[in-house]
């Protein structure tokens, strides 16, 4: 067992790690992004019972904090790709966890197919991190 | 535009090629994961996208996604690994690319696929692995533009097998020649040994 993980075990020790929103970066005209990762999006949030962000990189109030994510936790280019969606933790970390597939708009949808259906999922929903 | 004739083309696969072993390279089960069949060429013939693969000095797997005409649609690249393949990525694209300003650093982009939207086989592979390492893949895309005499260009590429490597270009997609440079120099070599 870890330091960490004893330190939550026991009682008064650092609160257990736990999703607290998710964000995803987009743009309104991006076929990978509306509707098909907002819909997803929204589902997601539901399952992890956390509230969920949009950040359009089209709008000035929002881009900077779009840019943030992306070049500190992201897929990071010049021009990047969109959407990309990440979880905060309660920790205050953020984990990256899905990045729009360049090659097609069904390959971006099968992708979020099998992040619903994964193991990781699975285990951040029991509440057993991620 | 025209395409050169199918046979004339260079094999996609080599047959009895060299084991995906190396560092950095993509063991079958997640170039299986990482496949996106289908698609159709958009806004220019509609007619089905192949994909095909291109050796290359680097550990990775290239993919071109080109309609039948040649006007690619994206190029991609592929490497198992913590490091961004964007710079040798770039160098490899200009050694292929005619002129090789046609590549330029927005046209580059990086995704990093993680597992778990890969589907469970690739989630639970790359879950065994330590340390964590995703897959990197690099995507270029050329959006179709306007060259300085107002036509449309687009990228083509040309896998003749007599060429090393495939060759990018820019031409416009109602040309009635086959515009790649290096088929070009190799017509005016021939005419002039004849002349």
């Amino acid at each position: 067992m870890s330091l960490g993980t004893v330190a939550e075990a026991m009682p008064g020790g650092a609160p257990p790690k736990r999703p607290r929103r998710l964000t995803i970066v987009l743009a309104q005209w991006c076929p990978h992004c509306v509707p098909l990762s907002v819909t997803n999006g929204r589902r997601l949030a539901k399952r992890l019972r956390v509230p969920l962000r949009v950040l359009d990189i089209d709008r000035r109030s929002q881009v900077k904090e779009a840019d943030r994510l992306v070049l500190r936790y992201g897929d990071a280019a010049p021009d990047y790709l969109i959407p990309q969606v990440f979880l905060e933790w309660s920790d205050g970390r953020v984990q990256h966890l899905l990045t729009g597939f360049s090659e097609q708009v069904p390959r971006t949808a099968r992708a979020w197919r099998d992040l619903f259906a994964s193991d990781w999922l699975k285990r951040v929903v029991a509440g057993a991190g991620n | 535009m025209a395409r050169p004739l199918r046979e004339r083309l260079a094999e996609a696969r080599r047959r009895g090629g060299r084991k995906l072993t190396g560092r950095g390279s993509l063991p079958r089960l997640l170039r299986t994961a990482l496949a996106s069949p289908g698609g159709r060429c958009y806004r220019h013939c509609d007619q089905p996208i192949r994909s095909r693969a291109v050796p290359s000095a680097l550990p990775g797997r290239w993919e071109v996604r080109s309609c039948p005409s040649g006007v690619v649609s994206v190029t991609s690249y592929a490497e198992w690994t913590r490091r961004d393949p964007t710079p040798a990525v770039r160098r490899t694209l200009e050694r292929w690319t005619e002129p090789k300003s046609l590549v330029r650093a927005w046209d580059l982009r990086v995704a990093t696929r993680r597992g778990p939207e890969l589907g469970k086989n690739a989630e639970r592979f790359l879950a065994r692995n330590h340390p964590s390492r995703g897959v990197r893949v690099v995507y270029w895309r050329v959006y179709p533009f306007r060259a300085r005499d107002g036509t449309e260009r687009r990228l083509f590429v040309c896998f003749r097998r007599t060429h090393a490597a495939p060759v990018f270009f820019a031409a416009s997609p109602t040309a009635s020649e086959w515009g790649c440079p290096v088929c070009a120099r190799r017509r005016r070599g021939r005419r002039r040994l004849r002349g």
